[in-house]
């Protein structure tokens, strides 16, 4: 399957926004579950952190450039760090 | 040229796809991203521009609030609690802010049955009513602030400027990586070279406040961390007050209980609070009165002195009593910070953002470094369309012409339009009758009025005459602002400065600087546009005459 170059670009502008905060939502719930700080503070810190992720991670889609590779990258980390991160915080909590 | 060259090495290409990302995600965000900073840079002196747009008020600094004495704050609950008793005895919220250097009256803040806030201002002495006729009702400089982190438009607001300021991050870190001569371009600057120049003009201004950019764009996410990023607050708690009360170490938000309860004297648990702090206070919050939840929060007086050159700002103390009984709930000693250091970094990204960390010294900083900014995204708007105008990329096809005058109408109006609206506001703060109803309403619809005429104006203007235009307006209406000003309210700069009303100084010669910047820019289009049609005049003979 191959898409228009307008099409191709849409793509990446979902997989950049979206599919980006999606992935950054999964690195901070991993990261306030394995830093060792109280609750509270594992929450505020890995969330101070997360622009930094996210921008890195839009970045990332960019320069892939090649949507179905961004979008397949993009989702197998979040299941991946999200899952994982979700298992930590039931367990360490 | 370098780029087709390298185009077949990783890093090559790389640096191209930052380039594609960092033009049209510049280009895209760019036109709100302007209104965003231009908007917040003027909004580092709100106060003053509050107290501009607010002649009929006292004077800022005029009433110091540390004088007052124990009687005329508790007088001053005692007014606000009687009118608030009056007017809602069942609300969600009530606020008494007791009179401040910014305000020397009275303010109350209320819930109304639809949940709406609703604003009244009482006299300090008499605590009569504060009427339209006594004063002009404004939204003075929170307009500009309102606009530049919601752009008046609530939550959806919020989270758009939230998406605009993402792609700034990204657009500053692509910038970075397709720039690789940063520091040589720092101080090169190649005046009437047309798109060079353009090109140096964005790279200077970029560099040169770079750092500035980075804080200000992150600390600006960090604002609205909660609620641009809820999930780590979703994944660990179940219910966000739980983490509210974690982070603040304080007892958790009560909720409503639905069971009627009368509100133990707002004077008085306002008299035990200050007791408790051993300060004077300055605000009183009662959330829920008339339910057996409510729960009354009393703070003290923020004292300046204490925190200038602070990015941690101490604790000006925090009493929270149970609003039916009157018994302590908890107590915040002032002159401290006993919070964690995470939520110490939070509030030092949220002081640096909100530049009220040094006094002027500070503001000015930020506005220069704003108004970089402000330069840095319309050079970049108006490289992009010069590049274009000199030959076309083609990247619409057919439709490229029209898309290119459409992006060029939007830098105008984005540009040049807004300029004229935020000037005009001033105008329209000086112009509106006194008695009209919601007026502090009627000068932001009328902001935005103005702003959508430029808009017009710009597509229906060949652009180079509707650049040119929109400039003229906005040095014109600069200079003549004291004079309007002068007509309507008898007030001047002289009379100001005889005063030593230095805010109002400052304003006025702010405004006059940019009505002669205005000028000079305009000045300098026209010596470039004849330049251009002489060239174009010279170009052309020589083909005439041949043909």
């Amino acid at each position: 399957m191959t898409l228009s170059y307008p099409g191709r670009i849409f793509s990446l502008l979902l997989a950049a926004t979206f599919g980006g905060y999606l992935l950054t939502s999964a690195v901070v719930i991993l990261v306030a579950a394995i830093l060792p700080l109280s609750r509270a503070d594992a929450v505020i810190t890995s969330s101070l952190l997360s622009f930094a992720v996210y921008t890195a991670v839009i970045i990332w889609v960019f320069a892939v450039k090649d949507a179905k590779r961004a979008w397949t990258g993009m989702l197998s980390a979040t299941v991946i760090i999200g899952g994982t991160g979700l298992l930590l915080t039931e367990l360490l909590r | 040229m370098k780029q087709a060259t390298a185009v077949n090495n990783e890093p090559g290409r790389f640096r191209q796809a930052m380039a594609w990302l960092h033009t049209w995600g510049g280009l895209v965000a760019s036109w709100a991203l302007f209104a965003i900073f231009l908007t917040g840079t003027i909004g580092v002196f709100d106060d003053d521009i509050t107290h501009w747009m607010n002649p009929e008020r006292a004077m800022v600094g005029e009433f110091d609030p540390q004088t007052n004495t124990q009687q005329q704050r508790l007088d001053a609950v005692t007014k606000g609690e009687a009118y608030l008793r009056d007017i809602a005895p069942q609300s969600h919220l009530w606020r008494i802010r007791l009179p401040s250097e910014v305000d020397p009256a009275i303010g109350l803040t209320w819930e109304n049955e639809n949940e709406q806030f609703q604003q009244a201002r009482l006299h300090p002495v008499s605590g009569e009513l504060l009427t339209q006729k006594q004063e002009r009702e404004t939204q003075g400089g929170h307009h500009f602030v309102h606009m530049h982190f919601e752009f008046h438009a609530g939550t959806a607001g919020i989270w758009l400027v939230g998406f605009f300021t993402m792609i700034m991050l990204v657009a500053l870190v692509s910038g970075i990586i397709i720039h690789k001569r940063i520091f040589k371009d720092f101080f090169t600057f190649r005046p009437g070279k047309g798109q060079r120049s353009w090109l140096d003009a964005h790279n200077a201004s970029s560099v040169l406040s770079l750092p500035f950019q980075l804080m200000i764009a992150y600390t600006g996410l960090i604002v609205f961390v909660t609620v641009y990023m809820p999930v780590g607050v979703i994944a660990n708690y179940d219910h966000p007050r739980t983490f509210f009360a974690e982070v603040f170490n304080q007892p958790e938000h009560r909720p409503e209980t639905g069971i009627q309860a009368e509100v133990y004297p707002v004077t008085e648990l306002f008299e035990k609070a200050e007791a408790l702090m051993e300060k004077p206070a300055s605000f009183i919050s009662v959330e829920h009165p008339g339910d057996s939840s409510a729960v009354a929060k009393v703070f003290g007086l923020f004292e300046k002195e204490k925190n200038t050159g602070r990015l941690l700002f101490l604790s000006s103390g925090q009493v929270i009593l149970d609003a039916v009984t009157g018994e302590l709930l908890h107590i915040e000693a002032p002159d401290l910070f006993d919070k964690s250091n995470a939520f110490a970094a939070q509030r030092i990204m949220r002081t640096l953002h909100f530049a009220n960390f040094g006094g002027y010294t500070v503001r000015w900083i930020y506005f220069i470094l704003g108004m970089a900014g402000t330069i840095m995204m319309a050079t970049g708007a108006i490289l992009f369309m010069v590049k274009r105008r000199q030959r076309s990329l083609n990247e619409f096809g057919a439709q490229t012409p029209k898309v290119y005058r459409a992006i060029e109408v939007l830098n105008i109006s984005a540009i040049s339009g807004l300029m004229v609206a935020c000037i005009a506001f001033f105008w329209v703060n000086r112009l509106l009758p006194l008695e009209v109803a919601d007026r502090a309403g009627w000068e932001i619809k009328l902001f935005f009025f103005i702003w959508l005429g430029s808009l017009l104006h710009a597509a229906l203007r060949p652009a180079s005459r509707a650049w040119i235009e929109q400039l003229i307006g906005f040095a014109v209406l600069s200079l003549l602002l004291p004079i309007v000003n002068w007509l309507t309210t008898g007030q001047h700069l002289f009379h100001y400065f005889a005063r030593g009303d230095w805010s109002n100084v400052g304003f006025e010669l702010t405004i006059l600087l940019f009505g002669v910047l205005g000028v000079f820019t305009v000045k300098i289009l026209k010596r470039k546009q004849q330049k251009t049609i002489t060239e174009a005049n010279r170009v052309y003979k020589p083909e005439s005459e041949s043909a």
